[in-house]
């Protein structure tokens, strides 16, 4: 009994890493997609135009992209630890601080660009590349779980956010309240978000020391071929641009539907309002066994680039069952089909970046990558809508997207993994590496 | 403009959408009757519970962590 005790090894401070992380993204996601919830009552108390509120999202929006990678470099600078305090602690001032709208140039710059910009700091992007410092054999699994608090964010932050506006009845009150939850983070993350094992005399995963074992190191120690120093050294291969390139589809595909999925199905399907949005929520639900499932099975069996072409593949049937079965049931088969590939492609072209690239500018990578697929959703937003007006359906946009499913799939099918990665490379004895 | 802005807007609230809300709505309504506040410490007792419990871990295995730690 006492030996099993003795022999009984403490979790791994990672987790603990990763757990926090999580929970700030679930609550940094949820703070995001509150706003929408609160356009109609600071629109009637002002009597401003909907159009006038929704600048500061639309602002919100862009900031939020073309600052991740800015952001990015500044955690792979820094090490991210003072970064993410210091976001966290503008985040929450922020959004406390929206409670003080009383123009609307004051609402732009608090949420369009001081609450934006800040969410940049704990953003995935950011948080993939803290987990890839972390794990090495976990890397999928812990980047998933990161992954996961997007859907548990929009899907738990959002109704609370507009049950607290019911309950209060003031909009005010509700930003005060949302805004020192975002505060509440920091002592969690002060605890836990720590930049790398090695501050904590720690190797990734919780692994035993190498050289004291006496064993050579594990093939995931030895860098790729491509391991990088700075981020421009990235842009110049040729897998990165394959990656980006899938992640500009990823967006596209996602965020068309996000936006036009209800109204498909109530315009075009003839699906009353509730189903269409059981419809949708029952995706949402299946989407967390999906990138839960991506991450484990990419550190499991490897062949990451295969997954994320699967990945893409199922999504373009997905596609092909939506606009091809022209009833509910259809709708139901779809919801199942794509449910499971929704976010899993954000724990595979993380890890494949990591494994490809190294940690050392990971951030930035990673933040430019998560920028082209805020493009892509950008522009399938736009041009979805606008051949809607043409058309007068939603049939040719989305056979439109859906069809780039296939290049993309392409496109990650051929990224040359086993030459590149981490993973993939020869071992070498320990003396070798440290000499 | 004003259009693009409504995209932009919706874009920003992938869970916002209000037939989306609606329906969540509706259900939670179900389960935990029709007050608000109800909801709101029901939710927000979700929200807290995780970094309670990951907290509460910690300082359960700070003992096991002494134990490794000590020669």
């Amino acid at each position: 009994m006492n030996t099993l005790q003795k022999t009984k090894k403490p979790l791994y401070f990672g987790w603990y890493v990763c757990a926090a992380t999580m929970f700030i993204g679930f609550v940094v996601i949820g703070v995001r997609n509150s706003f929408g919830v609160f356009v109609d009552p600071m629109s009637e108390e002002f009597a401003w135009n909907r159009t006038t509120v929704t600048i500061a999202a639309s602002l919100g929006v862009a900031v939020n992209g073309i600052s991740q990678p800015f952001m990015g470099q500044v955690f792979d600078r820094t090490g991210g630890r003072n970064m993410i305090l210091i976001t966290l602690a503008v985040l929450g001032t922020g959004t406390i601080l929206i409670s003080q709208a009383n123009n609307v140039f004051f609402l732009v710059f608090i949420f369009g660009i001081v609450v934006s910009m800040a969410q940049s700091g704990p953003a995935l992007s950011n948080a993939a590349a803290l987990m890839s410092r972390w794990f090495r054999r976990n890397r999928g699994t812990a980047i998933s779980i990161n992954s996961a608090a997007i859907s548990l964010g929009g899907l738990i932050m959002v109704p609370f956010a507009m049950y607290l506006l019911q309950a209060t009845d003031n909009w005010r009150l509700a930003w005060v309240i949302i805004g020192t939850i975002v505060l509440c983070t920091l002592p969690m993350a002060f605890l836990f978000v720590h930049e790398r094992p090695e501050d904590r005399g720690l190797f990734p995963d919780g692994d035993p020391d190498p050289v004291e074992v006496g064993s050579i190191p594990r093939k995931s120690l030895i860098p790729g071929p491509l391991t990088v120093e700075s981020w421009r050294a990235a842009f110049t291969s040729a897998p990165i641009w394959q990656l980006s390139g899938s992640y500009f589809v990823c967006g596209m595909t996602t965020t068309v539907l996000s936006v036009h999925f209800i109204p498909f199905a109530m315009d075009d399907r003839g699906v009353s309002g509730t189903t269409a949005a059981t419809i949708f929520g029952y995706m949402m639900g299946l989407n967390i066994i999906g990138v839960v499932g991506a991450g484990l099975l990419s550190d499991k069996i490897g062949g990451t680039k295969n997954l994320l072409a699967l990945v893409y593949l199922i999504r373009g049937l997905a596609y092909i069952l939506l606009l091809s079965i022209d009833s509910v049931l259809g709708m139901w088969v779809f919801a199942t089909v794509a449910g499971f590939s929704w976010i899993a492609t954000v724990p595979l072209t993380s890890s494949l970046t990591a494994e490809v690239y190294g940690t050392k500018a990971m951030g930035t990578i990673s933040g430019i990558s998560f920028m082209f697929h805020s493009f892509g959703g950008a522009l399938s937003i736009f041009i979805a809508a606008r051949l809607f007006d043409i058309t007068g359906a939603y049939t040719i946009p989305f056979a439109l997207v859906g069809a780039m499913l296939f290049p993309a799939a392409i496109s990650a099918f051929s990224i040359k993994e086993r030459k590149y990665s981490a993973r993939y490379q020869a071992p070498v004895a320990i003396s070798a590496a440290g000499d | 403009m004003a259009t693009f802005f409504n995209f932009i807007l919706a874009h920003s609230g992938d869970a916002a959408d209000p037939e989306l809300l609606h329906w969540i709505k509706e259900r939670l309504d179900q389960l935990f009757g029709s007050s608000p506040w109800v909801l709101v410490i029901v939710m927000g007792a979700i929200i807290f519970a995780i970094p309670i419990f990951v907290i509460v871990v910690y300082l359960i295995q700070g003992g096991r962590r002494a134990d490794t730690d000590r020669p």
